[in-house]
Formats: C-alpha cells, structure tokens, sequence
C-alpha cells in the first residue's frame, strides 16, 4: 500500500516538474519575443533616421572629393596631381574611419560582435590608458590624472574597456580647452564598478545630455568642425551595453561634464573599496 | 630573392599589390581562389603567404589549416574583409602568424611582411640579452640603456617601446605594429598618442646626440636606423 502512494506521490512530483518547466521555458521565450519586438521597433525607428545621418556624413566627403578630383582632372600639373592624390588618400582614410566605426556600432548593437570575458585588472588597465594618453593631454596643455581603487577586478573583455576609455578620452582632449583638468575615478560601488570621466570644460546641456550617445551627434552644428567619425560616444554606449554596463552624462563637480560608466563585477572577484 | 605567395581574389586588388612588392624588390606569384593557392602553396617553396579570408569555393582559413596540418610552417600573413573582429583571432588560431584588415595601406602590409620575414630569419638564434644600434646599447637582462657609454633612463613603457624599434631596426614600423605589440591594443585612437610618445623617447635617445637614429617616415610610421 505504501509503495503504491509512494509511485502516485513520485509521479505526481515528476508531472509536477515536467509542467513547470514547461512553464518557465514558454515564459522565457516569451519574455524573449518580447524583447525582441521591443528592440525591432527601436532599431526601424533609429535606422531612418541614422540613414540619413550616414548619407549626409559620407556625402559631404564624396561631394569633396569630387570636386577635388576633378579639378585635377582640368589641369596637366603633375605637382597638382600629386598633392590632390595625398588630399583624397587622407578624405578616404576618414571615411574608413566613419565605415569601421559604423560597422563595429551595428556589430555591437546586434549582438553579434563576440565580446571574450576574462577577469580584468580594471585598475592596471586604467592605469595604463592614462599613462598612454597623458603625453597627448599634456601636449595640449591639459592635465590628466587618475583617482582609481587598487586591485579592481571585473568580467569584462579587455578590449572593449580599453576601447571605451580610449573613445572618452579622444573626446576630451577634443573638447576640453586648453588648461583644463580631465579627471579619471574609478570606484567599487556594491556589484558595480563606478568610472567617471569628468573635466573642467564647458559641459553639455542639459537637453542634449541624451542625445550626444546618438550617432552622429555634435555639440556644434557645422559638423564638419571638429573632425572626428561623429561616432564615438555611440560606441562607448554600445560597448558598455556589450559589457552589461551602461554610461551616462551629468553635470561635473568640476565644473563640466562628468561621464559615468557603470559596470558589473562579479562580486567575488570585487575587493574591497580603498579606505 | 624573396619570394611571396598572394592568395586574393580581387584582382586589380591583387595586381596593385604585387607592383607594390615587385617595386619593394620581392618576387610574388599570384593566385585568385582557394583550390589553385593550396596547390600553389604546396607546390612553392615561398618564404611568406599572403591569404585573403574571403575566398570563392575554399576559404583562406580553410587553405592555412589544411598548409598547417600538413606540417608547412611558411609564415602567413592573413588578410580579412573590413571589420569582422573575430576574425582576426580565428585567423591567428589556425595558425597565421600576422592579420591585416581591408581596405589595408599598403605601407602598413609591407611594413608587416618585413617584420614577419625578420622574425623568422632570427628564428632559432637563441634569447637575445643585448640589442645595439650604432652606439645605443640596450641590456635586457639588467634593463641598462646607454648611448655613447652615456645612461638613459627610461619609463617600463618606454623601454617596450625602444626594445620593439630595436629588434625592427632598418625597418618602418606603423603606429599601429606599436599599439598592438607595445601596448597590446588591436585599435587606431583617433588620438596621436602614438606619435608623442615616440617624440618624449627621441628626446631621451636622440637630443643630446649628433646623429639622430629614430627617424619618421612621412604618412608611414617610423624607422630607427643610424643613417638619416
């Protein structure tokens, strides 16, 4: 008798366990579809709009190159020849730049782009990006320092970080004047890790705070200004995206602008905040 | 006369390519798919392989892995369509030695097969403890540099930097050979900080000095040699 409830109470628990698994697995695909559509919607909405952004960005080059080329085509110099071939090597190197930017955007807001894992020294990592990037602060008469904790450890891959960091810092040796302060703190902050870039510049205003991570934002209307692929802060919010992590832009004590990159760590691996 | 196997199947692509080299002083044999660049490859004693991933019918890293596995060591240099980031670690796993993307420079490629012909030929020589050029000494077991019996004191960076420009020296070498060897980043900042960096070591190396050995070499890298 005991053995025959005992069989009915296993079965029960196995039909039990078949159901709810079930269950989880078709919640999981739905919340999945759900994402997904979520993210079809935002990427057609974007995609016009970028469209037309990519075509003014690549147009404007062209429409130089053109006009420069055939120019050349006019006259029978060779001197002249020569430096409009130098002219439109370097436009074609700064559209490379704007295509290789844009690709790695789209692989990273895909998902397709394989993001390696390992554990990081985030803070030798640091470390050593500000010790690359200080002789060209210091060349521009800009001071760059770094506050960071010591033996700060996430998952993340080391190429993407460094890219991130690379693509801030290009942009604040772009647009922070002369004589200012770029300041790099780097902090545990519970799982997270917490890294502000901030200066001492002129800040961004509020209502664009949003939209610079957009591709193709700038500051200066002209655009053409400043140089630059147009594409850098975009990739710095798909990186972190990739890592898990996201990135945001308020107002620095400093001053100016304080971008703030938030990312996880594993929790196990995360020491100890400095005192 | 050194001889090189390009693998590529865009043939104008191709064919500017082996002017550059021909000009470059190399001999080069051409092959526009898989199949006919695995045969040539097998039947060549080349002393380097140029492959381009994309190939029709067999892909380049389908032809290195069938080289490697046959025991064929030719150093390979691979070339890959724009911007597939994994690419260059699938290319490096199956056994290629060096990875340019597309659209590449072509002083960048040559400054690339340089280095990759140079590794090879010092291949076999045994750790080496002393690089000298001229009269720069550097000692990398006590870490010692001096010129002209005179010490220069370098940062750790400072001293990858010079012992990369020295083990390449007579040979340009592009900012990003420095960023990806010195600094083991495989990306171009939109920064110059290549550039400064080699003109705080020229500073240490070459100021107090009548000949200057760490040369640029305009729109290509640089070059340490003794001579301008």
């Amino acid at each position: 008798m005991f053995g025959v409830w005992l069989s009915l109470v296993l079965l029960l628990c196995l039909l039990g366990g078949v159901a709810g698994f079930w269950w989880l697995q078709r919640r999981r695909q739905q919340q999945k579809e759900a994402l997904l559509r979520r993210q079809l919607v935002s990427v057609t909405q974007s995609s016009r709009q970028t469209g037309d952004n990519i075509a003014h960005d690549l147009r404007t080059p062209l429409t130089r190159l053109r006009a420069d080329v055939e120019d050349a085509l006019r006259h029978d110099d060779s001197e002249m020849h020569r430096a409009t071939l130098e002219r439109v090597l370097d436009e074609i190197q700064n559209m490379q730049n704007i295509v290789n930017a844009l690709l790695a955007l789209s692989q990273a807001e895909a998902g397709v782009m394989r993001v390696r894992k390992k554990t990081v020294d985030l803070s030798g990592l640091l470390e050593e990006l500000i010790e690359l990037y200080i002789p060209s602060a210091e060349e521009r008469q800009l001071t760059l320092q770094g506050r960071i904790a010591p033996n700060l450890n996430i998952e993340a891959d080391r190429q993407l970080l460094a890219r991130i960091f690379a693509n801030l810092f290009d942009n604040e040796l772009k647009y922070v004047p002369a004589g200012g302060t770029i300041l790099l703190t780097a902090l545990a902050s519970g799982p997270h890790v917490e890294i502000r870039v901030e200066d001492d510049g002129p800040g961004i205003p509020v209502e664009m705070r949003d939209k610079i991570f957009e591709r193709f934002a700038r500051l200066d209307p002209s655009r053409t200004l400043s140089g630059g692929s147009g594409l850098g802060l975009s990739l710095v919010k798909a990186f972190a995206q990739l890592l898990q992590g996201e990135v945001r832009v308020v107002e620095s004590s400093l001053g100016g602008a304080a971008f703030i990159l938030t990312l996880p760590a594993s929790a196990a691996e995360l020491s100890k905040p400095s005192p | 006369m050194v001889k090189l196997l390009i693998i590529e199947d865009d043939e104008a692509a191709a064919g500017s390519l082996k002017r550059g080299l021909v000009e470059a002083g190399y001999a080069v044999e051409l092959a526009h798919d898989g199949e006919r660049g695995l045969q040539q490859a097998q039947a060549g004693d080349h002393d380097l392989w140029v492959i381009d991933i994309m190939l029709p019918g067999r892909d380049g890293l389908s032809v290195l892995k069938t080289l490697r596995d046959q025991g064929r060591r030719t150093p390979a240099l691979i070339l890959s369509a724009l911007g597939k980031v994994d690419d260059r670690v699938e290319g490096l796993r199956v056994g290629g030695d060096d990875y340019v993307v597309k659209p590449y420079a072509f002083d960048e490629l040559l400054a690339r097969i340089e280095a990759l012909l140079r590794r090879v030929r010092s291949f076999g020589s045994g750790p080496e403890t002393m690089l000298e050029l001229a009269d720069l000494k550097m000692d990398l077991l006590s870490r010692n540099v001096t010129r002209g019996g005179q010490e220069i004191d370098l940062q750790p960076r400072e001293f990858r930097l010079l012992e990369y420009l020295m083990r390449h020296a007579g040979q340009v070498v592009t900012r990003t050979m420095l960023l990806e060897n010195v600094w083991e980043y495989f990306f171009d900042p939109q920064t110059n900080v290549v550039d400064v960096h080699i003109s705080r070591l020229r500073q240490k190396i070459d100021k107090s000095f009548a000949t200057p050995l760490l040369h640029t070499v305009r729109g290509r890298g640089y070059i340490l040699r003794p001579e301008a």
